[in-house]
């Protein structure tokens, strides 16, 4: 009997890839960062001189605007120097990585940043106000995609410790069913000594890598058939069960947490992964069956679950009440018109506050609605696009099926949150309290989703170029070898 | 005040073009990268022809196309799942480097063979040589144009 | 030899029997990430239909709504056109509060009837909410203007107003009033423009308008048993009393059913005991005075004689009084800058011509009681008919609104020609004599001047028994040429007709003071 080695593919040629400084040239990123940067700075320039002629409209006066300063110039250029920053240390890491993923995200975060320096700075943020202090988290997170896309070579950490990583993720959740803080009826923060955080945004990396590590394994025996229920060709019954449990932990968000988004998130990305990793549609329709039967017994069983469901059916029942949020969203879009007031003409704020409360977390997209009108949304719509075409081309060219499931599911995550959030702004879904990607004010939001665009980035190494063929060992070695031999 | 008010009108205008014309570029990016992939020739480096497989699994007779890290073994994530009991879950891997291609043994139990000799680490391979992991012996090929 | 790829444990797909594609090495990931990649695009194909949906189709219903809150805004933030009197005085204007948001700020408590409010937690009333459109510059004054404002920066136009009242002679009748409830409505009738328009008692709009004591002010005020929101001369309806009969005269003569030499050979006799009709007596107060001499038009409105008028709304008949009647504004809301309660001459239910129940009730309305219910702004519309030679002016409050784009002016306006200016000319001699007359003095007490002569009718209207009479005043002055039309009323001022009256004769003073600068 022959006992089976332990341990997974060892990567291959590691030893062989000694540090060499050797810079890569990065000509695409260079020239849309170019782009990227003009654009901002258009748009500063943009708000600040709306800005300066509503302030002297508002005095009466009418006297000569400074058209030519951008608003707050410091905060901008420190973003764009840091995106260059981020650019200068992949040309010198020397790696063959993806050039658009980090233009696309640069431009949405500068765009979420001139929402930031845009809205009344009292809104939130400890840091000197709300744009300082998202410009500090955009930094971090730069900092946190930098770090992975150059350092991640090796996926064994994640690859490896899957259940660690759900253990992990379990941990947090119940961390936050037992802890976590409520706003607006939702428990959705979680504060531990100094930090707090929201951590169903670190918990949707996880959901992915453990997702991932779980699908590539198991891929050929859920494809297999071994049970039918009448028509429907199920895998075997003991792979049902992380389906049962992504369920029911979707359930339990909903339930305890009271966070419809999060739940709708995970449910989704399970689902497109489990369709992507077996390509098997009754999958999907099983899933989304088991959905609609959950969201069922949801609304019949618990009030906010009602509540939020009847007003994403009619919100004008009750504009000034429980529909007042999602009514004023859909007032901001219909004042943008086709293009919008321009950055700084619209959102009109009452005794200094904008009507809605949570703008800059809940409804940027409203709000960039508003003042990019229609022209405006739908290139941030093409934008998250590109980026999920981007991951889920990483995905497809991926080495094997971990790194192609990891990558599809790191992407679909973006691609379908920014959908979720943009569909509740929109009343075309109910309305949940999650965050637009890169957008979006709020460190853990950004830094969760810094640390996909790292790993993807990372992930999208061409590896299909052939390998460096291996060096020969140094005389010192072989006589070594020899010696042992 | 006016002339003010149509600058803002113009500077409005073009953040929303510049949004546009980034969006431009990174599809024509996109597209060209798709092309690109499309036009590359197939990536087959070489194909292994399975030339005895007791198990049956990979059927003998049976041939892969190859990629530039191939990995052997009984574990199902391997490229090629090899069903043989005396063989590794991660038994050996075949790499394409510089332009060749070498065959590593992983720390297998039984070890990997070419043609008849133990393999020890990396070890070059020429198209026609036969590896041998268990029982399960493959052969090297060249790619079909 | 050929595989069902997918049955084969490896992943690494047998290429025998079927072309080596790169693409289709891992069954299934590169097709269903082509079909999720699609299914995404097609879900953001929904969200463009959706904001387009929302930002092109609703776009104009949803921003042009009172609830947007750029137009809530734009009322909160927009510097509202201020408000001038007659004189050129200013009536209200905005200070700033902390957060730079302007609120409301009013010259005196005097015009709180007029003006109204402008609040942000309470919005509009009053002017501030019928030109609430020219004052937060919503509605320009340019309508070439009107179309160009999507494509303005600052689209808004406040427009100031010019109202046609006199702060001085809004203060004055204030004052007139002193601490009784009631109103006085002064009118230039050749023009309808309202040159005061009282209630009392008033309440400080000021207050409402600052945010700072919005709330504990209009608390108190809601909570006030007298009322002081109410407006009275506009939505305050009472019983008119005597001052009615000028209506019934306005029918009676104006549809010739009787004339100025009319006698009823009956009226003598039963002043004693009341004339008898349907088993209802019309009671009188005025035998000692007037002995047993039939009473021609004239003397019946000096002695306010209600044994005459319910003969003459008899003989006039229900369908003729309630036609005249709404010749003069009765039976719908006036058409007035604020909105006003409906006058009546009969509640309208009965089966009568006119909608009058019985002769009963028409011989009670014709001098002033039966279910007649009036304001007392339509009871200085009848004076002010009479003055203008018949004609009726349609009564307004503003006469300009100026904003950036314009000025838009309110000119005078015929409302209706009731009467020929003969009959009207009748009717005015009867009432100069009901104020100067030996008899009408006794009534009128107060209300004769010796700067001018006043044409007037005085009223006193019973109410259930227990609650004291509404006391009225309606005329004009000067008589030989008259320039202001005026109604006082007095809520439960106790018998007789004393105390209005006065209360007239004390504004026409300070009418005549302020129209002789």
């Amino acid at each position: 009997m022959i006992a089976a080695a332990p341990g997974n593919l060892r990567v291959v040629g590691r030893e062989d890839r000694r540090f060499r400084f050797m810079p890569r040239f990065r000509g695409r990123e260079l020239g849309l960062l170019g782009v990227v940067a003009v654009t901002l700075y258009v748009g500063a320039v943009s708000l600040g001189a709306t800005e300066r002629f509503r302030e002297s409209l508002a005095d009466g006066e009418g006297g000569p605007v400074d058209l030519s300063t951008p608003a707050d110039p410091g905060l901008l250029l420190t973003y764009i120097a840091a995106l260059f920053v981020v650019h200068l240390a992949f040309v010198l890491s020397g790696r063959r990585t993806d050039q658009l993923l980090l233009p696309a995200v640069g431009l949405l975060g500068g765009i979420g940043l001139l929402l930031m320096i845009r809205l009344p700075q009292n809104l939130a943020g400890s840091l000197g106000g709300l744009a300082q202090t998202q410009l500090v988290w955009l930094l971090i997170g730069l900092g946190i995609i930098a770090v992975l896309a150059i350092a991640v070579r090796n996926d064994v950490w994640l690859r490896r410790y899957k259940y660690t990583w759900a253990a992990v993720g379990v941990a947090l959740l119940l961390l936050v069913f037992l802890f976590g803080n409520e706003t607006n009826g939702a428990r959705l923060s979680l504060t531990l000594g100094p930090i707090s955080g929201q951590p169903s945004e670190l918990l949707k990396v996880i959901l992915v890598v453990f997702l991932a590590g779980y699908l590539s394994e198991n891929r050929p025996l859920l494809v297999e058939e071994s049970t039918r229920i009448g028509p429907i060709k199920l895998p075997p019954l003991p792979y049902l069960a992380p389906m049962v449990a992504m369920w029911a932990i979707a359930l339990g968000i909903v339930i305890v947490q009271r966070d419809l988004g999060a739940a709708l998130l995970f449910f989704a990305v399970f689902l497109l992964l489990l369709y992507v990793s077996t390509a098997r549609v009754s999958f999907v329709v099983l899933g989304l069956g088991a959905f609609v039967v959950g969201a069922a017994a949801l609304y019949f069983l618990f009030g906010h679950v009602r509540t939020r469901i009847d007003v994403w059916l009619d919100p004008f029942a009750d504009p000034s009440g429980a529909g007042y949020q999602i009514v004023q969203a859909l007032h901001a879009f219909a004042r943008g018109g086709l293009i919008g007031t321009g950055l700084g003409g619209g959102l009109p704020t009452i005794a200094g506050r904008p009507p809605i409360p949570a703008l800059h977390t809940d409804f940027p997209f409203a709000a960039l609605g508003e003042e990019l009108g229609l022209v405006g949304i739908l290139a941030i719509l093409g934008l998250y696009l590109v980026l999920v075409q981007r991951g889920l081309r990483i995905a497809s060219a991926a080495q094997d099926e971990f790194r192609a499931i990891l990558a599809a599911g790191l992407s679909l995550v973006i691609g379908v949150q920014a959908f979720i959030i943009a569909g509740g702004n929109l009343k075309l879904i109910p309305l949940t309290g999650i965050t637009l990607p890169f957008v979006s004010y709020g460190g853990s939001s950004l830094l969760a989703n810094a640390v996909i665009v790292g790993l993807l980035i990372a992930l999208s190494e061409r590896t299909r170029d052939p390998l460096p063929p291996p060096r020969r060992p140094g005389r010192l070695r072989r006589l070594f070898d020899r010696g042992a031999a | 005040m006016d002339a003010a008010l149509l600058a803002i009108w113009v500077l409005r205008l073009i953040f929303l073009a510049m949004l546009y014309a980034f969006l431009f570029f990174v599809v024509r990016a996109l597209v060209r990268d798709l092309r690109a992939a499309a036009r590359e020739p197939t990536m087959e480096l070489g194909r292994l022809v399975v030339v005895a497989s007791p198990s049956g699994e990979p059927p003998s007779g049976s041939t892969f196309a190859l990629d530039a890290v191939t990995s052997l073994g009984r574990d199902v994530n391997n490229s090629i799942v090899i069903e043989d009991e005396f063989v590794s879950s991660a038994h050996a891997a075949l790499t394409y480097r510089g332009r060749a291609w070498y065959v590593e043994d992983l720390g297998s139990t039984n070890g990997t063979f070419v043609n008849g000799g133990q393999v020890d680490g990396l070890s070059p391979l020429a198209f026609g040589d036969e590896v041998q992991l268990g029982q399960v012996r493959l052969r090297l090929e060249r790619a079909r144009p | 030899m050929a595989l069902d790829g997918r049955r084969s444990a490896s992943h690494a797909r047998p290429v025998t029997g079927s072309p080596p594609s790169w693409a289709g090495r891992r069954i299934g990931i590169g097709a269903a990430l082509g079909r999720v990649s699609l299914a995404l695009a097609v879900a953001f194909g929904g969200l463009a239909v959706g904001a387009g949906y929302w930002q092109v189709i609703e776009s104009s219903n949803l921003s042009s709504s009172g609830d947007d809150a750029a137009v809530i805004a734009a009322a909160r933030n927009v510097k509202r056109g201020e408000i001038f009197d007659r004189d050129g005085e200013r009536i209200a204007w905005n200070k700033r509060d902390a957060n730079g948001e302007p609120y409301r700020v009013y010259a005196s408590t005097s015009l709180s009837h007029v003006l109204g409010y402008s609040s942000r937690q309470y919005g509009t009333a009053g002017l501030e909410r019928a030109w609430n459109a020219q004052l937060s510059g919503v509605v320009s004054a340019d309508p070439l203007r009107e179309l160009t404002r999507k494509f303005q920066a600052n689209p808004s136009d406040p427009q100031s107003l010019t109202t046609t009242v006199s702060l001085q002679l809004q203060e004055a009748a204030l004052e007139a009033l002193g601490t009784k409830r009631g109103a006085v409505v002064l009118i230039d009738p050749r023009t309808g423009e309202v040159l005061a328009l009282v209630s009392n008692p008033t309440y400080n709009a000021s207050g409402i308008a600052d945010p700072a004591t919005a709330t504990r002010i209009f608390d108190r005020l809601t909570s006030d048993e007298r009322q002081p929101l109410l407006p009275r001369a506009t939505q305050g309806l009472y019983v008119p009393g005597s001052v009615f009969k000028i209506v019934t005269a306005v029918a009676a003569l104006g549809s010739s059913a009787v004339g100025p030499n009319t006698t009823y050979d009956d009226q003598p006799s039963s002043e004693r005991r009341g004339w008898l009709i349907d088993g209802f007596r019309v009671r009188d107060g005025h035998h000692e005075v007037t002995g047993d001499k039939p009473l021609d038009f004239a003397e019946a409105v000096e002695a306010s004689c209600n044994i005459w008028f319910a003969e003459t709304g008899v003989r006039t008949g229900g369908d003729v009084l309630a036609e005249w009647a709404s010749r003069l504004g009765f039976g719908s809301p006036l058409k007035f800058d604020l909105p006003t309660a409906t006058s009546q001459v009969t509640n309208g239910e009965g089966d009568g011509p006119g909608g009058f129940g019985d002769r009963v009730e028409l011989a009670n309305a014709a001098y002033g009681q039966g279910q007649t219910l009036v304001t007392p702004l339509q009871m200085a519309l009848v004076a002010s008919t009479i003055a203008n030679d018949g004609v009726l002016m349609r009564p307004h409050l503003v006469r300009e609104a100026t904003g950036r784009s314009g000025t838009t002016t309110i000119g005078p306006e015929v409302a209706s020609r009731v009467l020929l200016p003969g009959v009207a000319a009748e009717i005015g001699s009867a009432m100069r004599l009901a104020v100067n007359g030996e008899i009408g003095r006794i009534f009128t007490a107060g209300a004769a001047l010796r700067s001018m002569t006043v044409a007037g009718k005085s009223g006193t209207a019973e109410l259930d028994p227990g609650t004291r009479p509404h006391s009225w005043f309606i005329g004009f002055a000067p008589y030989e040429d008259p320039q202001v039309a005026i109604a006082v009323l007095v809520e439960n001022s106790g018998g007789g007709s004393v105390k209005a009256s006065p209360i007239a004769g004390d504004v026409l003073r300070a009418w005549r003071a302020w129209a002789r600068p």
